[in-house]
């Protein structure tokens, strides 16, 4: 029976080119219109240490990685032990080794799996012997994987010589050569493949983007034109792409000598009347946290995007965890209202920046973005982005506001209008400093008290008109997810999957996290009976957040939380479901 | 800097603010003020197209006495500050400010990223040799073996010279001025508004407070001027005039012309430019398209 959903993990040493071997794949699939999920693991050296990469291929939607591989190639177990918990076969699935690695096959931990197919492929042979290299081990594999698995084999077979063409003639020959000899080899292997083969129609190509690709461009969209930002993993790729692109857009971008220049600088920016962006990780947001105060309480508008990884403190760089979000809602000297916001997926990463801009034009504030390296740094297929988005500017001071002009002018929605340098008349100072209408700096109570009001008024606007949510699944559910951020992708597909089995389950995810969306949580909360909230922060800090605004219901509420490091899967979000749903048959026998 | 329309005339005054600044009397920012008053005038700039910007100390209050766009930050991010105005607005008069605790113990990083990138910013260092507003503690220009609030013992580290600082870390412009010393304050004051790159102006700005009388006296006896024959381009020369003991030479200490930061920022938009027309978001977009 051939398959319409694939996943295949590659694992090895850097320089082994499982990478280039899972890209190739995935823009393969994306020329085809197939269904792509791309994720990268690495451990934490520069060069040579070990890497991994998953690609699942889907002729249907799909909105997580696969939870378990059906195909496996392994370059060198004592790699692949590095990963150990983190790549879990399925049954019966087929493990494509190294045939010189003679590592016994029970020292090595594949997961909770009765039986898979052991294949040993001499990869390093059949490079030397086709291609002359073991260099092209990689190319040697994409062959073999393709042939065996019915890969889309002509894009990439382009793929190879659009990446080769560039280097020697003889370069790329030999790679051709490695691939054919892979595809050759897949005959004698040929029965190992039964039941894995991916069947498809082709269909129109889609985009391939990252996470980080899409706040990027959705920086642009929104008419971003200043960036400020230093390098820090796993955001690195927006300051990287848009060094490339912000010129060509007629804007500017800095690195600068650290995370507090950077926030410095886009205050300064957006002080200037243009819109600015820095983006970092955990360990960055905490050194702009007194900055943060100082845009909060000046007013200025700046968008910040902190993509998430483990911690604290260096922690997990390169992988994904939730546990930023009490830092982003509430890191702070004072009351500093702030806006926090979280995209879901590649795509919402576009949308959610967008609407950052937004939100800290109208409202004049510092707006948070967390993202997290599981949406940042995969590549996902998408079509085309809707791009009918309102974008809007900030308030400026008409002709009558410039006369006698009063920056922090009290108004009913707390927001002010502002100018900005050029503008004649609108001169002002403004500070860090608690201050008054025109700006001059006080420390009286009554305008301090009158200040804040004034600032935290603002967030009622923001809650008003921004508060985006997702809601999956059944309408009137027995049971309803709660999650945030990159858990919706394994939480919608565990709950689709529950519904197509004819479970009542439902599903909630909040773009907009603070400030805080009552009205519609407590819509959610009335469709179901049995709450879960699911998260990945050992502490829970969504759970006890959701607990200072809202009352989650009395012994039907349920938490599902565990550290990072680990990407979420649908398996465990599908357990917990059936283990409530269970729980909550239980409970309905004992009151009949 | 923009030339002013015949009809307007700025005078020094015209730059004051309605608010009574909270230095002491006798303070030296005084000068360092009415220095910069002076300048503007001379210059005919436009307060409305120019941004003061400053982090935290007695000094770092300036932006507020003073009509143009102002910015009395967070402290030691003035220069932080400074690079996004600059850089986002480039035809805009960016001045930075503050005292030696605010720009070269905290901000000493930010200074010496300026000053390496030629960053088109003036920065005045009101320069008191101690920190004032936190009520008298030790500072990165407080002589060694100084009894301060935090020196009980005397100050047990070495001192450093601002302008040596700038000097090396690439700064294009350096000066030094005497806040007792108005004339030729607010000359220099002018000159390195005038200058295209990083502007670096130190002024020795006497604390009367937490410094005592003897800090002006003293200061003003050891003022010389650099003999008109000092050639500012040479770096040798210039560095010779800092880390003095017996003398305080004041004036145009180095001086040489490279390209700003803004210069070589506009030179990446013109390739950029280069390569053909403004890109759409659908087009950014398309390049996600498989390339094969």
């Amino acid at each position: 029976m051939p398959r319409r959903d694939l996943t295949i993990a590659m694992v090895g040493s850097g320089g082994d080119g499982v990478v280039t071997m899972g890209d190739m794949v995935a823009q393969a699939g994306a020329a085809e219109g197939l269904h792509v999920m791309k994720v990268e693991a690495y451990g934490p050296q520069i060069r040579g240490g070990e890497s991994s990469c998953t690609v699942r291929v889907s002729a249907d939607p799909i909105f997580a990685q696969g939870d378990e591989v059906q195909v496996l190639v392994v370059f060198n177990w004592a790699d692949f032990a590095r990963f150990r918990g983190e790549i879990i076969c399925s049954e019966d699935a087929v493990v494509l080794y190294e045939a010189t690695d003679e590592t016994p096959h029970e020292e090595i931990d594949l997961g909770p799996v009765q039986e898979v197919r052991w294949v040993p492929v001499p990869f390093i042979q059949l490079a030397k012997e086709s291609a002359g290299t073991t260099l092209a081990k990689n190319i040697v594999t994409l062959g073999l994987l393709t042939e065996l698995f019915s890969l889309p084999k002509e894009p990439i077979e382009r793929a190879i010589t659009q990446k080769f063409s560039v280097k020697k003639a003889a370069v790329l020959e030999a790679n051709l050569k490695g691939f054919a000899a892979g595809v050759e080899h897949a005959a004698q292997i040929e029965e190992e493949a039964s039941g894995k083969r991916l069947q498809y129609a082709a269909g129109e190509p889609m985009l391939l983007m990252s996470g980080n690709e899409a706040s990027a461009v959705g920086a642009l969209h929104a008419g971003c034109r200043f960036f400020a930002g230093y390098p820090i993993t796993p955001s690195s790729e927006i300051l990287h792409f848009l060094s490339e692109w912000m010129p060509k857009m007629g804007g500017y971008l800095v690195q600068t000598e650290d995370e507090l220049s950077a926030i410095g600088a886009v205050i300064g920016g957006s002080f200037a009347g243009v819109k600015s962006m820095t983006a970092t990780s955990g360990p960055g947001l905490a050194l702009m946290t007194e900055m943060l105060g100082l845009a909060s309480l000046a007013e200025i508008p700046v968008v910040i995007i902190d993509v998430q990884r483990g911690g604290p403190s260096t922690g997990l760089p390169t992988k994904s965890e939730q546990s930023d979000l009490w830092q982003a809602l509430w890191g702070s000297h004072g009351d500093a209202p702030r806006v926090v916001l979280a995209p879901s997926d590649v795509e919402d990463c576009f949308h959610a920046t967008v609407a950052a801009f937004n939100i800290a034009e109208e409202s004049q504030m510092p707006v948070i973005v967390l993202s997290d390296q599981f949406i940042a740094q995969r590549s996902e297929t998408l079509s085309m982005i809707d791009l009918d988005h309102e974008v809007v500017g900030r308030q400026v001071p008409s002709a009558g506001d410039l006369r006698g002009y009063k920056r922090y002018k009290e108004t009913k929605s707390g927001v002010s209008p502002m100018s900005w340098p050029g503008m004649k008349g609108g001169e002002y100072q403004t500070n860090g400093l608690e201050h008054t209408e025109d700006g001059s700096p006080t420390s009286m109570y009554l305008v301090h008290e009158k200040m804040n009001a004034k600032r935290y008024r603002k967030l009622r606007v923001v809650r008003d008109k921004y508060s985006t949510f997702k809601r999956y699944g059944a309408e009137n559910a027995d049971l309803g997810v709660i999650c945030w951020g990159s858990s919706k992708g394994p939480v919608k597909e565990a709950v689709l999957r529950a519904n197509g089995r004819g479970d009542r389950v439902a599903a909630f995810v909040p773009q907009l996290l603070y400030p805080f969306p009552y009205y519609e949580f407590q819509e959610f909360l009335k469709s179901v009976h049995e709450v879960i909230v699911v998260e990945l922060s050992y502490s829970a800090q969504f759970y006890k957040y959701l607990r200072t605004f809202l009352d989650l219901p009395e012994g039907h509420t349920y938490v599902y939380k565990r550290s990072g490091g680990k990407n979420l899967t649908v398996g465990e979000v599908e357990d917990k479901i059936n283990k409530v749903l269970e729980m909550s048959a239980l409970r309905r026998e004992v009151l009949v | 800097m923009s030339a002013a329309p015949a009809n307007v005339e700025f005078k020094p005054g015209s730059y004051k603010t309605d608010l009574k600044p909270v230095w002491c009397p006798g303070c030296g920012d005084f000068g360092v003020l009415n220095a910069l008053y002076r300048a503007m005038a001379k210059l005919q700039i436009e307060p409305w197209n120019t941004v003061i910007l400053s982090g935290i100390g007695c000094s770092s209050r300036l932006p507020g006495y003073v009509t143009t766009y102002g910015f009395n930050g967070v402290h030691g991010r003035a220069l932080t500050l400074a690079t996004g105005v600059k850089v986002a607005r480039p035809e805009l008069t960016v001045i930075a400010v503050g005292g030696d605790g605010d720009g070269l113990a905290i901000g000493g990083n930010h200074f010496f990223h300026s000053c390496r990138r030629n960053l088109d910013v003036t920065y005045i260092l009101m320069d008191n040799e101690i920190y004032g507003l936190t009520k008298g503690q030790v500072a990165p220009t407080t002589p060694t073996g100084d009894k301060t609030k935090s020196t009980y013992w005397g100050n047990p580290e070495p001192c450093v010279d601002p302008c040596e600082l700038a000097i090396s870390n690439g700064a294009t412009w350096v000066g030094r001025g005497f806040a007792g010393d108005m004339k030729t304050l607010a000359e220099l004051t002018a000159a390195a508004l005038s200058h295209h790159g990083f502007s670096f102006l130190n002024v020795m700005s006497p604390c009367v407070t937490f410094r005592g009388d003897g800090q002006f006296k003293e200061l003003k006896e050891k003022l010389q001027y650099v003999p008109e024959d000092h050639d500012p381009t040479k770096r040798a020369s210039a560095i010779a005039y800092t880390r003095e003991k017996d003398v305080l030479t004041t004036g145009v200490l180095y001086k040489v012309e490279t390209p700003s930061m803004v210069d070589r920022l506009d030179s990446i938009k013109e390739r950029a430019a280069a390569e053909g027309p403004t890109p759409s978001i659908q087009e950014i977009l398309t390049t996600f398209f498989p390339s094969f």
